[in-house]
């Protein structure tokens, strides 16, 4: 083996080493945009969703309140007449007592607690789903965008590429720089949790 | 740490290389085999059409063989909103057709995947798997299945099964041939006819069960590269971690199942209820064990 096929052999090793840094240089640069764009994705479930449950759960612990409200008021008007032993007070509290039974009966009866929590559980369900269906649609954009703009920075598929004039594709736009990707100061310190 | 993407990537390159390893060993014996019987390459063409024919009908109808042995009902909507809503999302990200849903009424806590191609294919999930799994855990378990359906692991299985049936029918005539004195005689004989008969006998002893392992080895790679394709759609490794711990926790074995099907499956549904399998029998799972698998999906991003 002379020499110069030796060099010849080093240099193709040498050019088939750098072509493959290079592609795969290319591919994670791509693959960092597509995770960006995919925090996104994210961010904008996130703004519709939880309103939205947050709004749900409200209503339903809203239904829960006034029941309980009835029942403390009929409570405490029992209490008083008890206490006063007046008859009127008695009479007064037990029409009380009579508005709410009614109501209870029909609470006792056909369960309205678990058919409003079952009502509100499905709601979540189907807003989860919505919200969902749209990450997902949104993340097909963000993966044939990567897989196509890939193609056009990693060689040699790059050349054909650029002769075509295929341009890269936006995918869902999102900011590569700004809050979403930076920690400040202030987040990076203990968090304390207080629940009152 | 391994971000998703590169997890895909080198399982990928995994399973070709065991690919490769395998098609080289089922070509090497199969040239022995032949040569040793004397009567060449025609005779692996034989074994090639037999182990096809054989496999074709198993793997051309096996959505409905499986469907009529599982006893599913089809599932709907209504019935199985999680299971169905799920599945209509992921396949979005999955890029296939959505696939035929069908219900298993058992406790035990499984699901598998079949059909020879994207377009035919059918996901099947247990009424136990689809009550105790939240909705997270569960599409970690459906994006496991649909990248079953997607990487064609199915129709991959098949070949490799008809690949070693070629070397066990060769394997098998050869033993019938040398038994019962067949095979062309050779006019030169010699040492190198000798050898390659003696060669030609072990490997037609060991032979169908070392390409059983390799077929094995093969599926457990499949099942991890599904774990990591599983992590590409949902982008979110815990959820399949969470639903493979509960599933590592179920002790119940799928009366549905048998050593015919286990390798459908999400897990090994024929449990190991001893515990304590050692190495030599694992390499006879259809499945990496389980730790095995939330320990590889714990470890991406």
């Amino acid at each position: 083996m002379s020499i110069i096929t030796i060099l010849i052999i080093v240099l193709v090793l040498v050019v088939v080493y750098a072509l493959s840094v290079y592609n795969s240089l290319q591919t994670i640069k791509t693959r960092i945009e597509a995770s960006i764009q995919e925090i996104g994705n994210q961010l904008k479930r996130q703004a519709s969703l939880i309103p939205n449950l947050q709004e749900s759960a409200k209503g339903y612990l809203k239904h829960e309140k006034t029941i309980y409200k009835n029942l403390t008021d009929a409570r405490k008007a029992v209490d008083e007449a008890v206490k006063s032993k007046t008859g009127s007070k008695i009479n007064a509290a037990a029409e009380k007592l009579s508005a709410v039974l009614p109501k209870l009966q029909v609470l006792v009866e056909s369960n309205p607690e678990l058919k409003a929590d079952n009502v509100v559980s499905k709601l979540m369900d189907e807003l989860r789903d919505t919200s969902d269906k749209l990450m997902y649609a949104r993340r097909t954009v963000i993966d044939l965008t990567q897989d196509f703009n890939v193609r056009l920075v990693t060689f040699p598929s790059n050349i054909v590429a650029n002769t075509f004039g295929f341009k890269k594709q936006k995918g869902i736009v999102t900011p590569m720089s700004g809050k979403h990707v930076e920690v400040s100061a202030a987040e990076t310190k203990d968090v304390k949790v207080k629940l009152d | 740490m391994l971000n998703i993407y590169e997890q895909v990537d080198r399982n990928k390159r995994k399973s070709a290389i065991i690919m490769v390893l395998f098609i080289s060993f089922i070509a090497t014996v199969a040239w022995i085999l032949a040569q040793a019987l004397g009567y060449g390459l025609s005779f692996v063409g034989w074994a090639l059409v037999l182990s096809g024919l054989m496999s074709f009908f198993s793997y051309y109808f096996s959505d409905r063989i499986i469907l009529s042995i599982s006893g599913a009902r089809p599932a709907s909507k209504k019935k199985d909103f999680h299971f169905y809503t799920v599945t209509q999302n992921l396949i979005m990200v999955a890029r296939i057709p959505m696939p035929k849903l069908y219900v298993i009424n058992d406790s035990a806590m499984n699901a598998f995947a079949t059909g020879r191609d994207p377009k035919h294919a059918v996901v099947v999930a247990t009424t136990g798997l689809l009550s105790r799994l939240n909705r997270t855990e569960l599409e970690g378990v459906i994006a496991h299945e649909l990248s079953h359906i997607k990487n064609y692991d199915i129709r991959l299985m098949s070949l490799v099964t008809v690949l070693v049936g070629i070397i066990t029918l060769l394997a098998d005539w050869f033993l019938r041939a040398s038994l019962f004195g067949g095979g062309r005689n050779r006019k030169e004989g010699g040492q190198i006819t000798v050898i390659i008969m003696i060669v030609g006998f072990i490997l037609a002893l060991l032979s169908p069960l070392i390409a059983n392992l390799i077929k094995l080895a093969i599926s457990r790679r499949r099942e991890f590269l599904a774990d990591a394709s599983a992590t590409a759609i949902t982008k979110y490794p815990e959820g399949l971690a969470k639903a493979l711990d509960k599933l590592s926790k179920d002790r119940e074995p799928l009366e549905a199942a048998n050593k015919a099907t286990a390798h459908l499956y999400i897990t090994n549904p024929l449990k190991n209820l001893h515990g304590g399998i050692g190495w030599f029998a694992g390499l006879f799972n259809t499945h990496p064990t389980i730790r095995e698998r939330i320990t590889a999906l714990r470890k991406s991003i």
